[in-house]
Formats: C-alpha cells, sequence, structure tokens
C-alpha cells in the first residue's frame, strides 16, 4: 500500500506541474466560467386548434423525418367500470385496436400495419384512454382511415377477447410471483383503502364476467369526438391535416355521454407496520403518507423538499445515507408525486438484505425527522432547484413531447386554469425558501402516521442485525399486523386473514 | 444510477417522432412488396471520428435542436474481461467511478489518502481471517460464513477498527460530490452500465456545459479515488439480490447462462459469483483499471448541441493531460468450444410454465448475424411467426419472442415462451420446433420477407427522435466493436435472401447446437380459480370452504369421509338458516370427493 500512495501523490504532483505548464485547468469545477444559456419553452397556443367536429387538437408539424405520430387522449377510465367487472376498461382499451376494425378481422388488420410498418395501439388506464398512430407520412390518409374505424367501429371479435382473458389469467396467476408485485398491491390497497376503486383488481371472476357486449356498451359509452383531446407531430401540413382531423371525427354513428368526476372518497389504513411473508432474501419496504394535488400551493415547495430528502438519486439524503453510508440498499429514496384529481401518497422505499430491513428503514425516518427539524443547507436547496431548472428544456425536447405535453395540459384542464404554468414554472421552483422546505416537511412529513409495508422473509426481517439494535415494530405507532398473502386469482387469504403479531 | 448492470440493455425504439436536426439521410433502399413499391430512406447518423495523440477515440454528432448536450464514453471491456476469484469486478468497478478525484469527494486529500492506505491495511487482516472462514466452511464446521452470527471474535474487532477508519473518513468526505456537482450545474440523467462486453458511463449537460463535462470525465479518468470501495462492495450485493436473488427467475437463469456457456467467459454473470464479490479488494481494483481504463481502450462520443471544432479542440485540451497506456489490454483469447450435445435445463420455480431456448449463433458483425437478425423479425412480433403459429394456431403459448443477441467475442439465438394454461411444456416445445422446421424446408415467401424489412427500416427512423437514443446506438456499437454499424448494418440486413435465412437457421437452429431450460410452476404458488360454488357465500364463509377443499384433497379415506357427511346431512334441518348454504356446500364437496376415491382402483390411491 505504500507503493500506490506515493503514486497517487505523483500523479497529483505531475499533473499540478503539467497544468501550470500548459493552458490553465482549474482544480475544482466551479472555477470554470460558461457563457450564458436562454431557453424560452414553447406556448400551447401557438399549435392549438379547436376543431368544429369537438376535440380540441395540438398540431406541431416537424418534417425531418417522414414519419406522422398522432395520438387521441379519451375521456374513460377504470373507475367508470362496474365493480364485478374489475378489467373491463383495459379490456375495452386493449381490444378496440386488437380485436378486429370495420371491415377488416384482427388478423387482416394485423397483417396491413405490418405491411405499413404502422403501429395502431390503444389503452385504457385508471382516468384516461389513449389511442395511438404511428405511420410513415405517405400513409396518413389509410392511416386515418384505420384509426376512424377503431374509434367508431371496432369489432371486438370473440376469439380476441377469449385469447386476452387466456393472456390476462396467465398474468395473473404470477401475482405473488415478484415481491415487488406484492409490495405494489399491498400499497396501493393501504394507501386508499381495500373499497376505493383504485385499488380494485382484476379477479379470475371479474375478467371471466367480461363479455362481448360489455365492451361494445363501454366503448360507445365514452368512445365520441367531445371526449377526446388530440396530439399530432410530424411531416404533415397544418391546415391539411386539420380538415382531415375534421373528416375523422365528423357524423359520429353514436352519442355516447360526458363522464362524471372521479371519486376520491379514499381511506388510508391506520398507521402502523404492515409485514406480508413471502420467502425472498432482500425485504421490500414502503413507508406511505398522504401527499398532495400538483395544483396545491405547496407543490414547487414539496418538490424541492423531497429533491432534497429522496428524490435527487445520489444527491439525496436518504441515498447518502443508506446506500452510500451504509451500503445496506442498491435504490433507497421517495417520491412526492402530486396528483391532478387527487391526492397521490409520499413514499419512501428501499430493498435491503432481511437483516438490515428494520435498520435500514430507521435511517429513512431519521431523515424524514431531520428535514423536518432543521433548516437544509443553501447548498442543498441550490443543487435541488438547478435539478429542476436547468433540466426544464428536457420538458419540450421533441416536437412530440410538445404536442403529447400540451394535449395533457388541454386534458386535465391545466391549459384552461394556469395558462401561464410553463411560463412561471421555473420562477415558481426558484422562489422556494429554506423556511418553506422546512415548514412543507413538517406538514406532510410525519411519521407518527406512516404506514410502513415490509414483503420479506418475516423471520429474519423480524430477528434484526447484532450490530444494529432496531425493532421493526417500533418504527411507527400502531404495532405490527401481518397481511396475508392473497390468492393470485380470487385475491382472498391463503390463510387466516390479517391479524396481530406479537 | 438506478440501471447498472444490466446485461443486454436493450432500446426502446418506439418513443416519439421528431427533429433530428443534422442527420442525413444518404442511403436509399427500395422497399418492394407485392405489386406496391415503396421508397424509403435508411438513416445515417452523421458521425465524425477523431483520434487524441494519446489514443482516445472522440466521436461527435451534430444536432441543434434542443440546448443540450448528451456526453459519455466507453471502457472496452466487461465481465468477459475478468477470470475466476475476481468475477463482478468490471460492475463493481463502475460503481467505483462515481467516487471523486482528489478533489472532489474530500476536503482533505491527504488526510483522505492516509486513511484509505490504514483501511486497506485492516482489509489485509481481515482477508487472512476470511480464508480462516472459508476454511471452517469446508471443513463442515460452519454452515453459513455469511450470517452476523458466524464471525470470530476476532473478525469483529477488526470490523470494529474498521468503522473506526470510515468513521474518521466521513470527517473529511464531501458525500456524492460528483453527482452533486453535476446536478447543481443542471445535468441529469447521469448513469452508467455494465455488459459482458463494455462499460458505459453518460450524462446530458446544457449545451453551456460542455467544458465541465470536460473536467469532471477527465479528472475522474486521471486520478479516480476509490474511497468508500467495502460499503459499495455490499451495495452491488443487494443489486445482485435484487436483481438475480430475489426474482421469480434470476437464480434459475443465471445457472441455465453458466450451462449454456462452456468455455467462455460469458459463462459467468455480469454482477459476479457471490463468493467472490465479497472477496475483490481494492488492489485488485487498482490493477484492473491500470490495464482497462487507459486512453485506447475508451471512445469519448458526444451528441448535441455543439460546434464540432470548439468541441474536439475542447476535449483535447482535458483528456491530453491523462498519459498513454504503458501496455495494450489483454483480449479475451478463449474460443467457445463446439457444442456436441443438447443440454436440458429443469426448473420449478415461482412462474408460469415457460421454456427459454438458445442455441450458439454468431457475434457482432459476423456475416451470418444479418440473416440471424432477418430470422428474429420473421418469427417475432405479432404478425411473426411464433405469434401465428404458437399463440393463435396451436393456441400453446400466451407469448413468444425471439432474439439474435450478437456479442462483441460470440453470440446465441434465443426463443422464448410462456406456456398457455391446459397445454405442456412439451408440447410448446415440439410446436416451436415445427415453426423452425417449416422456416428450414420452406422459402420464406417475398411478401413475408419484405414486410419485416420495412419494419426494420421504419423501426430505424423512430430512434432518431433525441439526442440520447442516438448517443446510446453509437456507443453500442462503439462497444460491441465497431461503431460503423449503426449506418452499415441497414443495407447488410436489406440484402438478406430468403436462402440465407433458410441457410442460417439449418446452420445454427440443430439438437446439438442448443440448450433448453424447461420452468414449470412451483406447486401451490399459482392460485386457484373462483370456485363457482363459492357464488352464494359471505366474505367470511368462503375462506372456511377453500380449507376444506384443501382438506379433503389430503384425506384418502372414502369411508371416513361418507360418515362425515352421512352426520352432516342428519343435522341440516336443525341448522341456523344463515349457515345453511355453507353446510350443504361443505356436504357437496364431501360427497364429491367420496364419488373421486372410489372411482380411483385401489392401487393407484396415493
Amino acid at each position: 500500500m505504500e507503493l500506490r500512495a506515493v503514486r497517487w501523490f505523483q500523479v497529483f504532483w505531475l499533473c499540478g506541474l503539467c497544468l501550470r505548464a500548459g493552458e490553465s485547468i482549474p482544480d475544482r469545477p466551479e472555477k470554470l466560467e460558461f457563457p450564458p444559456l436562454q431557453y424560452s419553452p414553447p406556448h400551447a397556443d401557438e399549435y392549438r386548434v379547436a376543431l368544429k367536429s369537438g376535440p380540441v387538437a395540438y398540431l406541431v408539424p416537424d418534417h425531418e423525418l417522414p414519419l406522422v405520430n398522432l395520438s387521441i387522449l379519451v375521456r374513460t377510465g377504470a373507475y367508470l367500470e362496474p365493480a364485478d367487472k374489475t378489467g373491463l376498461a383495459n379490456f375495452t382499451g386493449y381490444l378496440l385496436t386488437r380485436g378486429g376494425i370495420g371491415e377488416k378481422t384482427a388478423d387482416e388488420l394485423e397483417e396491413r400495419l405490418a405491411f405499413l410498418a404502422a403501429s395502431l395501439t390503444s389503452g385504457i388506464g385508471d382516468d384516461q384512454g389513449i389511442v395511438n398512430l404511428n405511420l410513415l407520412a405517405k400513409d396518413l390518409e389509410e392511416g386515418l382511415g384505420l384509426l376512424r374505424q377503431a374509434l367508431t367501429a371496432p369489432r371486438f371479435q370473440a376469439d380476441k377477447l377469449e385469447l386476452y382473458r387466456d393472456q390476462t389469467l396467465q398474468a395473473l396467476r404470477q401475482r405473488n410471483d415478484d415481491s415487488s408485485a406484492i409490495e405494489a398491491r399491498e400499497s396501493e390497497a393501504l394507501a386508499y383503502g381495500t373499497n376505493a376503486w383504485i385499488s380494485r383488481n382484476e379477479t379470475d371472476a371479474s375478467v371471466k364476467s367480461i363479455a362481448v357486449a360489455d365492451l361494445h356498451a363501454f366503448h360507445q359509452k365514452w368512445f365520441q369526438p367531445s371526449n377526446f383531446v388530440v396530439a399530432a407531430s410530424g411531416d404533415f401540413d397544418r391546415d391539411s391535416l386539420v380538415s382531415k382531423l375534421e373528416q375523422l371525427f365528423s357524423s359520429w354513428p353514436f352519442s355516447g355521454e360526458v363522464p362524471p368526476p372521479i371519486p376520491t372518497n379514499f381511506a388510508m389504513a391506520k398507521p402502523g407496520v404492515y409485514v406480508v411473508d413471502k420467502d425472498v432474501n432482500q425485504g421490500r419496504v414502503s413507508l406511505l403518507l398522504p401527499g398532495v394535488r400538483r395544483d396545491s400551493p405547496d407543490f414547487p415547495a414539496v418538490l424541492v423538499m423531497n429533491d432534497i430528502l429522496g428524490g435527487g438519486g445520489f444527491t439525496s439524503r436518504i441515498m447518502n445515507r443508506v446506500r452510500s453510508d451504509e451500503g445496506l440498499a442498491y435504490g433507497a429514496g421517495s417520491a412526492f408525486p402530486g396528483g391532478v384529481d387527487y391526492a397521490l401518497p409520499f413514499r419512501a422505499g428501499l430493498a435491503s438484505k432481511s437483516r438490515t430491513v428494520a435498520y435500514a428503514a430507521s435511517l429513512v425516518i431519521e431523515e424524514m425527522h431531520r428535514i423536518s427539524d432543521q433548516p437544509v443547507s443553501s447548498e442543498e436547496l441550490n443543487t435541488a432547484k438547478r435539478s429542476f431548472i436547468d433540466t426544464f428544456p428536457q420538458t419540450f425536447n421533441t416536437k412530440g413531447k410538445i404536442a403529447g405535453q400540451f394535449a395533457r395540459d388541454e386534458f386535465t384542464g391545466r391549459h384552461a386554469r394556469d395558462p401561464g404554468f410553463w411560463d412561471q414554472w421555473r420562477q415558481r421552483i426558484d422562489s422556494v425558501t429554506q423556511d418553506e422546505v422546512q415548514r412543507v416537511a413538517r406538514k406532510y412529513l410525519t411519521p407518527d402516521r406512516a404506514i410502513l409495508l415490509v414483503v420479506g422473509k418475516k423471520d429474519e426481517i423480524l430477528k434484526g442485525h447484532p450490530d444494529h439494535p432496531v425493532t421493526l415494530g417500533s418504527l411507527v405507532p400502531g404495532g405490527l399486523v401481518e397481511l396475508p398473502l392473497r390468492d393470485p386469482l380470487t385475491l382472498t387469504p391463503l390463510d387466516s386473514g390479517t391479524k396481530k403479531v406479537e | 444510477m438506478q440501471c447498472r448492470a444490466r446485461p443486454h440493455a436493450t432500446f426502446d425504439g418506439r418513443s416519439e417522432s421528431a427533429h433530428v436536426g443534422r442527420v442525413n439521410y444518404l442511403l436509399r433502399v427500395w422497399l418492394i412488396a407485392g405489386v406496391t413499391a415503396v421508397s424509403v430512406s435508411a438513416q445515417k447518423i452523421p458521425v465524425v471520428e477523431k483520434h487524441l495523440p494519446n489514443g482516445f477515440k472522440l466521436l461527435l454528432v451534430e444536432r441543434h435542436e434542443e440546448p443540450r448536450i448528451a456526453g459519455g464514453w466507453v471502457a472496452h471491456v466487461g465481465s468477459a474481461n475478468e477470470r475466476p476469484g475476481i468475477t463482478g469486478i468490471a460492475h463493481l468497478f463502475e460503481h467505483m467511478m462515481f467516487k471523486g478525484t482528489p478533489t472532489i469527494g474530500t476536503t482533505d486529500a491527504a488526510r483522505d489518502l492516509d486513511i484509505l492506505v490504514q483501511q486497506e491495511q485492516v482489509r489485509d487482516e481481515m482477508r487472512a481471517e476470511e480464508a480462516r472462514m472459508r476454511h471452517a466452511l469446508r471443513k463442515g464446521e460452519v454452515d453459513d460464513i455469511t450470517s452476523p452470527e458466524s464471525k470470530s471474535d476476532h473478525y469483529k474487532e477488526l470490523e470494529a477498527r474498521f468503522q473506526k477508519l470510515i468513521d474518521a473518513e466521513r470527517q473529511v468526505l464531501v458525500k456524492n460530490e460528483f453527482d452533486r456537482v453535476y446536478t447543481t450545474a443542471g445535468a441529469s440523467g447521469m448513469n452508467a452500465f455494465t455488459t459482458e462486453d463494455m462499460t458505459g458511463y453518460f450524462i446530458t449537460v446544457p449545451a453551456n456545459k460542455l467544458e465541465l463535462w470536460c473536467w469532471m470525465e477527465s479528472e475522474r479518468l486521471l486520478h479516480p479515488v476509490f474511497r468508500e470501495f467495502y460499503a459499495e462492495r455490499d451495495v452491488v450485493f443487494e443489486e445482485r439480490r435484487m436483481r438475480t436473488e430475489s426474482t421469480p427467475t434470476g437464480k434459475f437463469a443465471e445457472q441455465f447462462n453458466a450451462m449454456f456457456w462452456d468455455a467462455h467467459p460469458y459463462h459467468w454473470p455480469v454482477i459476479g459469483w457471490p463468493s467472490d464479490i465479497p472477496a475483490i479488494s481494492k488492489r485488485q481494483a487498482d490493477d484492473f483499471y491500470q490495464q482497462f481504463y487507459q486512453p485506447d481502450n475508451i471512445t469519448l462520443i458526444l451528441v448535441g448541441d455543439f460546434d464540432p471544432a470548439a468541441a474536439e479542440a475542447m476535449v483535447i485540451k482535458y483528456f491530453s493531460r491523462i498519459p498513454k497506456g504503458s501496455s495494450p489490454p489483454s483480449e479475451v483469447t478463449t474460443l467457445e468450444i463446439p457444442s456436441v450435445g443438447e443440454k436440458r435445463y429443469y426448473a420449478e420455480a415461482e412462474t408460469n410454465p415457460q421454456l427459454d431456448i438458445l442455441w450458439r449463433t454468431v457475434g457482432f458483425g459476423h456475416k451470418d448475424s444479418y440473416p440471424l437478425d432477418v430470422l428474429q423479425l420473421l418469427l417475432s412480433g405479432r404478425t411473426g411467426r411464433l405469434y401465428k403459429g404458437l399463440v393463435l394456431g396451436r393456441q400453446s403459448a400466451t407469448e413468444a419472442v425471439a432474439q439474435q443477441d450478437s456479442r462483441k467475442w460470440a453470440g446465441a439465438f434465443e426463443i422464448e415462451a410462456e406456456v398457455r394454461e391446459g397445454k405442456t411444456t412439451e408440447e410448446l416445445e415440439a410446436a416451436i420446433y415445427e415453426e423452425l422446421e417449416r422456416i428450414k424446408n420452406e422459402p420464406v415467401p417475398p411478401e413475408e420477407l419484405q414486410k419485416v424489412k420495412n419494419q426494420f427500416a421504419a423501426a430505424e427512423y423512430r430512434k432518431l427522435s433525441a439526442n440520447f437514443p442516438i448517443f446510446r446506438q453509437v456507443l453500442q456499437s462503439e462497444g460491441l466493436g465497431d461503431w460503423h454499424e449503426v449506418n452499415e448494418a441497414g443495407p447488410r440486413l436489406q440484402a438478406v435472401t430468403a436462402e440465407d435465412v433458410q441457410r442460417v437457421a439449418k446452420k445454427y437452429l440443430v439438437k446439438e447446437n442448443r440448450a433448453v431450460a424447461v420452468y414449470t410452476r412451483k406447486p401451490g404458488t399459482g392460485g386457484t380459480a373462483e370456485d363457482p360454488d363459492l357464488a352464494g357465500l359471505s366474505a367470511e364463509q368462503k375462506p372456511i370452504i377453500r380449507r376444506v377443499v384443501q382438506a379433503l384433497g389430503q384425506e384418502t379415506d372414502a369411508d371416513k369421509l361418507q360418515q362425515q357427511a352421512d352426520a352432516i346431512e342428519s343435522r341440516l334441518s336443525s341448522t341456523d338458516p344463515k349457515k345453511l348454504p355453507l353446510q350443504k356446500l361443505i356436504l357437496k364437496k364431501l360427497r364429491a370427493r367420496v364419488t373421486e376415491l372410489k372411482a380411483v382402483p385401489a392401487d393407484k390411491k396415493p
């Protein structure tokens, strides 16, 4: 080791010499000077067209590549499906373009799309549907014809429904195979309550209850032009595409409904440590707390605070403590996503070997206390702000992203409510102060209200580590509750159900 | 750095279409199908190649669509360059490259260095103790040298001494400063990855911060300091647990891979064997660095908003400081031995029944790799042969995909398929071979061949959406051996004929050249379909009947069950009406089991 030490000093010394001799390279990056960089974001109104046929469209021409990308956002979602047919929205969304359209069977459509090297896909999530068309510009006319048929005349072929049902059931069978899937499912149930629409899951029975008629009914109820927002980018002439879109959405063959507001009557579980026993050698931890909506006045400060706490990757405190200091986890961090229609929960998470799960989780809670009890440093605050402000151009770095972001703003109502949002965004972040960071940390990071979910080998995890005398049950109030594994197909508890652990 | 050590990091080409400022379309390919002839220009990324006197290769792609630059470099070293005992070192190294320099990451370089030297001395003693622990394990004196309880007192004492040195190091440590400098400057997406063949490092910086990128990257290549080395080994071990050990098929896939490659170093996992990762010493890491991180083993790549002449001058100014290597890095000389017999691997895992079939084929740039790529396209996708033949036609699979994996030193062709409920792995495997026989025996029709070539050409466009996807393509090709392939693979693939496809299928996809992994579900983990009989029961009653059914399945005494059934029946009239449906159902299940048991001949009873 002596030799190595000498060598390092030599490198250091020689380097210093050549710097003095040659052009100056400073010893610290702060000494570098950079030319200024100006950036202003695009404006939605430059691209916005309110079509006479109903939808609002955002058209961003781009002639560099001979491609066109078209997305239709649809006001629909899983929140609109009946409780005993969970999966209906997903099935309708998937099969809209996979079950035959108009005159074409599903297989004929696939062959035609493959021949054109085009892609036509669709899906319905929790609170939004989407239909995407991506193709060579020369095929736009034909592609729009196919799109019209998909939107107005999906066939929902029975054989394709059966195939997708089988594929879905196969996927359900895997539900307990991976500990991360169990963690995601139980997190949702704990964060929103088991009776909330958002934590309903497909089961063998619900999937088997879906019939072709259900798909047609769900489709016709929500897929109508007044429920659409369009994003288009690529190699087209704006005026010509406007008239093509008017044609696409005209004379709609059925009339649907305006969807009701999204129910938000969620109920978070009681604070406590919830454990699911699973035979793996690494335990997964999720700490959950009530979150915020993104239009909350607190949200910019919440974002900055979370970036410092655990959202900022290697510059964040949780990563520094849990990973770099202690080597207890590969990934460790926190997320504070702002919900659009309802608050999304705060989550801090990590995965560590069974015996150090409790210790690693205790470090996360310590950091939550620290950021509430003491002001963050000005350096941390500055780093967090720069990470939002200077990466901002990436929000709009492709024409597809410009069209997509503005269409999404139209869809969520942000364009109408807060038209200056993107112009003011960097300023809103920049005005966050150390006091505000501490204020929102105190307001939202309340470990005494936390839900701590642990998925892993229970006995080993509860044993803890001799070097770190921390017990899992003492980390948050409410005691230790064992959650049962659920049958992957029926989701009913596999053993005697939820129980307190002594 | 959430995504390190992904052995086959693939790139999603389905990103949004976008401007590609300076990308030219010089190659024209005629795509002819049926009666329609369409013309599509193939992509050509205008890469400018430069060389620095000390050996660095520099690749520049100028693009002005956004005021940012994707920058990075690829070191031509991966797990294939390791040897038994230090497997995983290439990947561990990738982690260590973020630990800083004499000025980044510490407030006192001299003190920091002094502590590092002391740490190594303690570690030498710990290594001697670890050797004794391994000896005890071999003798059967201990069962598990990784559990905290099996550490000797002396080892614990050494650990305590080491911990004191870590505490001392923290006094002068500036945590993750390398990351913080970049983040504060508005950079994003800092990450790195290691594969069998290469180690890649990358980040995106604002266009005005190119000099910062040059400073940071040349500094860490000029004088990296591997501080926090031993904590980082633990991080890597957690990564191994996360990716391999605690996933449903990870540990099986690792063994199957080790079985597939005989002589070649592709045999061991990129992340390393579990006993090697904690045994790697900092000294070994230093030696590895000297050998493989010298300028002529590294290619620098910049894609984005810069003036090429100014960027080149800046790179020369900073990277010329790094001395030329003293001897060239050793190459991988081991050639895989020919496969002489089929290999089969059976695993019971927490997963749906599935097959993974591998054939030895060829590596990057081999003339047969292009027809194998076309074969992959013919087999994959929703109109591909596997989907049509196995998922739709025979209905023996729920999904099936094929992939030609052309690595730097060798390659493999792979088909993966999941068995549809009610079918068997045997049926599915036979069906896959039938599809392959059809390829071998009947030329692919021209329309079908043209279809997959069209798809390939369109997918090439879709990869040109932004700086970073272009950067990744150039880095990937260069890491595998030659960046020119980003522009040259397309025309070579378009030139493939139906006869070429038949020829490579016959040559490589044969029995003695393959290894087959057969996964079946570990009993009791796949769930049970909802019994329609349970429909009228309350939520509390359903689990009761499930337990009853489970217990009945294990009972083989028909007479005993018959007696129980009779007893329940006699009580039905006096049963609480709320419990009546439950009791009736228990009775039904009992009788069904009795009938079942009586139908089985006595000698076949379990």
